[in-house]
């Protein structure tokens, strides 16, 4: 009863009880954001530690580039053809699922995003096995690649059904109104206006297929070991060496640099209401 | 040409009423649009999924036996009789890992929501730990090393080096970081649809802080608050990175390795897929958990 009128004194004393949670709000924020870049600082730290009988530093990124250059490149062929066939898989469908009317809509988009859901090590043992017996697909890059597809093109999926669903239907009833065919309204109009959200797909995309291990180490065909999965079999091989630190610091700046450059193009906007925020 | 097609276009039916009747040419266009990502899932999930399914009844290899499998029930007996340690600890340390990004992962995403003006700096740093828990593992696990950067601290707090590293704590603590984000995210999203005026009017009406919490903010937002918890596990049963890495025995018993090792390496088909669909079945009721709470409108 006596405090709230003394909300607007004269001069505010130096330390209130809101700065002071405040401050201790900010702290935390950082503190835990800290704790988040640390085993990346600790790595990149490691990997700039020599290794026995070498002298520099910096050679074990030369090493990185002589040794782990192929799999870095099967990591980002890999990723390519991944995102090359999600797009492809989730265009038309989210199309179809946003602008289209037909009967189990819910069902179905249900039945498309369960990959997600699905752990990891379920997909693989299930892959590898039907891959063997089946489909003999063992030692065909596109076993991987197909691997790949399923566990992420809900992720594509997700954003682009988002984006369709902002986008009024009417810009494409007046280019339909004016004459246009279908595919003409959908590569000039619906396509260019959706583009953000195609692009956040396969930003997602990219960043899991990019630094994916575990379904990788099922279905891999023989002789083609992609980066992340070349660190796993590192350590579990060799133990900790600072050449190996130095490859998973390059992947996570491959990541990272993929990351910012979609925030300098399209702002953190679109990635809202999917897996980054 | 264009002022041709204009005039009279509003005399023709227009397009996209007549697809919406949804008769004939438009629904063959409509299941031609979805075709590939149904034949996608079909092939390379749905089907797999009942191969493993026929396969987790049948003895060892002997599906693919010339002398026809083996049909019995003994892979699901072992799952939980002599792999039950292995199954409690996959789910106890996805309980743990929950429960850590719940206490440190709600207050977060209020500060996040409600104070933090540097949205994009938090942003671009929380995407540290979705390039994988591969690194994180890694990185932990250098820094927890005997003779690496955390040594002296742990020496001040009277913990051996491989106390910390191969124990359940330091595979937690990875999984939680790992995860963080997913569970923020939700939280997140759910108290962005909060009201600040609640928050003050409860203020102004002499709620405390403890109460506005716990009367206020936690009932308004239970559906993002479950459905991150359910995300966070699941994510968090399915992955071996984090106990491989960083656990001792016990924890290296996680289900998931388990199925790699006695599928791929054994081959022992018939018990790594019963354990598939063990984990499979625990991540349905989870996932169906989840899309019950969350925010299940995107299609309607």
């Amino acid at each position: 009863m006596t405090t709230p009128t003394a909300g607007i004194p004269a001069r505010r004393p130096l330390i209130t009880a809101r700065r002071l949670s405040d401050a201790l709000s900010h702290a935390y924020i950082w503190t835990i954001l800290v704790i988040f870049v640390l085993p990346f600082f600790a790595l990149v730290g490691f990997s700039l530690t020599a290794r026995p009988g070498e002298s520099g530093a910096v050679t074990n990124y030369g090493y990185v580039v002589d040794t782990f250059g192929d799999n870095l490149l099967w990591s980002l062929k890999i990723s390519g053809l991944t995102l090359l066939i999600n797009v492809a898989v989730s265009l038309p469908a989210a199309y179809a699922i946003v602008r289209h009317t037909f009967p189990g809509k819910r069902v179905l988009f249900s039945v498309l995003t369960l990959p997600l859901y699905v752990p990891g090590a379920v997909i693989g043992i299930s892959l590898v096995l039907t891959y063997n017996f089946t489909y003999h697909l063992t030692t065909s890059m596109w076993g991987l690649v197909l691997a790949m597809s399923l566990g992420t093109f809900p992720l594509m999926l997700t954003p682009i059904v988002v984006a369709l669903k902002d986008l009024p239907v009417i810009f494409e009833e007046a280019a339909a109104c004016l004459g246009a065919t279908r595919w003409q309204t959908y590569r000039r109009i619906v396509l260019p206006l959706i583009g953000p959200g195609v692009s956040a797909g396969l930003l997602l995309c990219f960043i899991i297929v990019f630094n994916e291990y575990l379904v990788t180490l099922f279905v891999h065909p023989p002789g083609l070991t992609t980066a992340p999965l070349r660190v796993f079999n590192q350590i579990r091989t060799a133990g900790l060496a600072p050449t190996t630190a130095a490859l998973a610091v390059t992947m996570q700046l491959i990541s990272l640099a993929a990351v910012l450059l979609f925030f300098r193009l399209f702002g953190a906007r679109h990635l809202k209401g999917t897996y980054l925020l | 040409m264009t002022g041709d097609t204009s005039s009279i276009a509003p005399l023709r039916p227009a397009p996209l009423a007549v697809r919406r009747s949804g008769v004939g040419v438009g629904r063959l266009r409509t299941i031609a649009l979805l075709l590939p990502a149904i034949l996608l899932a079909l092939l390379f999930l749905y089907y797999p999924l009942v191969f493993i399914i026929q396969m987790s009844f049948t003895q060892g290899s002997s599906f693919l036996s010339p002398t026809g499998p083996i049909t019995t029930l003994m892979n699901y007996a072992l799952v939980v009789g002599r792999y039950l340690p292995n199954l409690l600890v996959t789910l106890q340390l996805a309980l743990f890992a929950t429960i850590v990004d719940l206490v440190f992962g709600f207050p977060f995403a209020y500060i996040f929501v409600r104070k933090v003006r540097y949205r994009t700096a938090v942003r671009a740093l929380m995407v540290f730990p979705m390039f994988g828990a591969l690194y994180i593992a890694f990185g932990m696990r250098f820094i927890l090393l005997p003779g690496g950067p955390a040594t002296p601290l742990l020496q001040a707090l009277g913990i051996a080096s491989t106390d910390a590293l191969f124990s359940l704590p330091s595979v937690v603590f990875a999984m939680s970081i790992f995860t963080f984000p997913f569970m923020v995210l939700n939280i997140g999203t759910a108290l962005g649809n909060v009201d600040p005026t609640l928050e003050e009017a409860a203020a102004c009406l002499g709620a405390r802080p403890w109460q506005t919490f716990r009367r206020i903010l936690l009932p308004m937002t239970r559906a993002g608050t479950v459905a991150g918890m359910l995300t966070v596990f699941g994510w968090s049963i399915g992955t071996f990175a984090e106990p491989l890495l960083l656990g001792s025995a016990n924890e290296q018993r996680a289900l998931a390795w388990t199925v790699y090792q006695r599928g791929v390496v054994q081959t022992d088909y018939g018990l790594s897929t019963a354990m598939g669909v063990v984990l499979l079945g625990v991540a349905f009721v989870v996932t169906y958990l989840s899309l019950r709470y969350s925010r299940g409108a995107l299609v309607e």
